[in-house]
């Protein structure tokens, strides 16, 4: 009799220790490859970094399972319909607004909680309340440059480069250009889309405009060919970009034409105040160790770490890796501690509420860009303005 | 033919009077504007123009539309650029790039000797590789040197692209060739993809030819580059060359009567699969030095993938509006459709209650390809049936 209840303890135990050792699995779905590849691994290493700091929740381990959409709309709906036959907790990512978006639609569908980690486009986070991001939204970013370049640089006509097929350029384009005109500035805006080469119509376009001040709301993918064209043909004006900016791709892609460019971007640890400038400079050492050989630590890397930690906080908070019970505690968040600053989703369409943005500017000497640097100007915090 | 001249006489008197309302009347735009607009349509209508010489070759001979010949474009652009930017090579890379030049070299001294047996072909192709082995490994390379060994790489690419892919398929249906050539260009375009991943490649050897330029003209500034000197130059010397080879050397005769009727011209002695793959190497010789040329017009390549594909339609597109199988066809075209992308966008610009052409330049040489193959379906200059290389 005995022996049969030591038998039965021991079988419990050991079906204890198997059940505890199923690990959580969570979605990653990043633009690993195409023209956002150099953001996409950045936010890839953020994750793992964040994973490597916290690798168990509930005394179980946790699995990424990694999906590569190639920068397209489509690889990001196959990603996240792999998501759901792989019936993840919660899935990170995408970076881009537009590849967010197009996964969005089917995890909310599927119930599957999705956090974009840099998407800024106002409308990822209105498909549903499955949808988070650890972002701002553009019409702050936006905001934020048109004032900077109406007040701070005195600009009164500004040219606007935007890409029309992706959600985000063409968001942030329209919000700066709403604020501009809004300060008493005129705008032109100009128009390319995806793999654009040849800029020599829309430089002509500037040209005939005069402007003070260029934005610029793409990525590098096309910035590295527009900005050196701009410089080449006498646009000596100040450039003003956006957080697809902070990508190492523009200055070594781009050269020497990005010295002195302003962009705003995620704020890092030179901007953040109090508490979270010391967990942001904590995590950055921690993630120089763990990638020694990483070239970039930037906004995207945050933006990555941050994704992760709030996930597994809400896990944590709900005890339970039940869907309905890690959103509810998801949605519930309040003053997280994350590197990025703190995270508040309660009572939001899943934006937190307290994100710092941050001006930078590239510092590229010689002709090619192997030597760039990146400097923080000064920080804003969403906060404080919507006060 | 006079309703040919009427027309474009006409074309030509309304784009003046567009040009006299837009700075007189809209007061939008300056006379040097124009001037501006012109040099660069020049720049951009001679890049066109030496890929759309490779396509109109190609078909004048063997009736296929080249679609690897935008990727040629693209290989042409991406040897150099190694070329010139990761010189110099230790030597087992040396002697790679070396071999590949020499033999480049081989076939271009070929062309005059008539085969490769020739003390003179073996021996000019061993000079090549020794010298140029010398020079890879002990320095950098300039990026007219780049150009010229990427040339020679690349026409060996067309050569052998033609033997691996095309020559077993001559006398197969046209259809069968011409899928064949959609293959080949995957085939390059993912290869490329596979060894070039990154976005954006620049594109910038130390050269002064890139630089700034400005000049007054009418009262006003005209803001260019140096390479609008270069680049029609170039061109303009690569096609009196060709034009020079294909009129006045023996082979050049064998090409036209090939172009003609290749049996025919088989029956009398030539070697028709030597014209060919002499086609090829010219072909995919222009459109490396195009390749390079367009780096240089705009600082930097984009991925391998997607490079070659719009300039490739787009300069077909140049020599059926040229009228297919005519050189001076696929010159016209070129240029012409560098007008009207950068010209016409000029002709109407943005005012307050019209959002101007920009948008649509790309549509321009795909309106003007329709309207070509409605209205007159042999081209522009494409009537001289007798005249096609």
């Amino acid at each position: 009799m005995f022996k049969k209840l030591f038998l039965a303890a021991i079988a419990l135990v050991l079906a204890g220790t198997a059940l505890a050792q199923a690990p959580i699995k969570i979605g990653v779905n990043l633009e690993l490859s195409g023209r956002f590849a150099t953001i996409g691994n950045s936010t890839l290493q953020g994750i793992q970094a964040a994973q490597q700091q916290m690798s168990e929740v509930l005394g179980r381990p946790v699995e990424l399972s990694i999906c590569d959409n190639q920068t397209t709309p489509e690889g990001s709906k196959a990603c996240a319909n792999r998501f759901i036959d792989e019936k993840v907790v919660g899935v990170l990512g995408a970076i881009s607004s537009t590849m967010s978006i197009a996964a969005a639609q089917n995890l909310q569908d599927a119930g599957i909680i999705m956090i974009s980690t840099s998407s800024t486009n106002p409308a990822t986070t209105q498909i549903g309340d499955h949808i988070f991001r650890v972002a701002y939204t553009d019409d702050f970013q936006g905001k934020v440059a048109a004032e900077y370049a109406f007040n701070t640089l005195k600009a009164r006509k500004a040219a606007i480069f935007r890409q029309q097929d992706d959600d985000y350029s063409f968001g942030l384009a329209g919000f700066f250009q709403d604020e501009f005109q809004k300060l008493g500035g005129q705008t032109i805006m100009l128009n390319f889309v995806a793999n654009t080469v040849d800029f020599s119509s829309q430089i002509n376009d500037a040209r005939g405009f005069k402007p003070d001040v260029v934005y610029y709301s793409g990525f590098c993918a096309e910035g590295a060919t527009l900005i050196p064209q701009l410089k080449q043909q006498g646009f000596n004006m100040q450039f003003l970009g956006a957080d697809a900016s902070d990508d190492s791709q523009c200055p070594t892609s781009g050269g020497a034409a990005f010295n002195g460019y302003l962009f705003t971007g995620f704020g890092g640890p030179e901007v953040l105040t109090g508490a979270a400038k010391q967990r942001a400079e904590d995590f950055h050492k921690f993630f120089n160790i763990a990638f020694p050989k990483a070239t970039d630590f930037n906004g995207f890397t945050l933006a990555g770490a941050d994704s992760y930690n709030v996930l597994v906080q809400a896990i944590k908070d709900a005890g339970t890796d039940n869907e309905a019970a890690v959103l509810k505690s998801l949605s519930n968040l309040k003053d997280y501690p994350g590197v990025s600053g703190s995270i508040t989703f309660a009572g939001t369409d899943g934006t937190p509420k307290d994100r710092t943005i941050a001006f930078f500017e590239y510092l590229v000497p010689g002709q090619n860009g192997a030597a760039w640097s990146k400097i923080s100007k000064f920080g804003l915090s969403t906060a404080a303005a919507s006060q | 033919m006079p309703w040919g001249w009427i027309i474009g006489l006409g074309l030509v008197a309304l784009v003046i009077f567009r040009i006299y309302y837009v700075v007189h009347v809209l007061k939008a735009r300056d006379l040097a504007f124009f001037v501006g607009a012109m040099l660069q349509s020049l720049q951009l209508g001679s890049l066109y123009a030496l890929i759309a010489l490779g396509y109109t070759m190609v078909y004048g001979i063997i009736r296929l539309i080249n679609f690897a010949h935008g990727d040629v474009f693209m290989v042409g652009a991406f040897l150099a650029y190694f070329l010139f930017s990761r010189s110099p090579y230790a030597l087992p890379w040396a002697l790679i790039w070396a071999a590949l030049s020499a033999w480049g070299v081989m076939f271009v001294l070929n062309l005059w000797r008539g085969s490769f047996r020739d003390p003179i072909v073996i021996g000019g192709g061993v000079v090549a590789m020794a010298g140029l082995t010398y020079a890879l490994s002990a320095t950098t390379v300039n990026w007219l040197l780049a150009m010229l060994l990427s040339m020679l790489i690349t026409g060996v690419l067309g050569v052998v692209i033609d033997r691996v892919a095309y020559r077993p398929l001559r006398g197969a249906p046209r259809i069968s060739l011409l899928i064949t050539a959609i293959a080949m260009s995957f085939f390059l375009e993912n290869t490329g993809l596979l060894v070039f991943t990154r976005n954006q490649t620049p594109f910038r050897p130390p050269t002064e030819w890139t630089q700034y330029l400005q000049f007054p003209v009418f009262g006003s500034t005209v803001y260019t580059t140096r390479l609008i000197f270069l680049i029609p130059l170039a061109t303009a010397l690569l096609v009196v060359a060709l034009t020079l080879f294909v009129t006045r050397t023996r082979l050049g005769k064998a090409m036209r009567a090939s172009a003609q009727d290749p049996e025919t011209a088989q029956m009398m002695g030539v070697n028709v699969d030597r014209v060919i793959a002499t086609t090829f190497l010219l072909g995919s010789m222009l459109a490396a030095a195009g390749g390079v040329l367009w780096g240089l017009n705009f600082g930097s390549l984009n991925q391998p993938a997607v490079m070659g594909i719009l300039p490739g339609i787009k300069a077909f597109a140049a020599a059926v509006i040229g009228g297919i199988g005519s050189l001076p066809g696929a010159v016209i075209g070129g240029v012409l459709l560098g007008f009207l992308e950068n010209f016409v966008t000029a002709l109407f610009p943005r005012t307050q209650h019209f959002a101007g052409l920009t948008e649509y330049k790309d549509t321009f040489a795909f309106i003007l390809l329709i309207l070509v193959l409605l209205l007159r379906p042999s081209g522009i200059v494409g009537e001289d049936l007798s005249e096609k290389v």
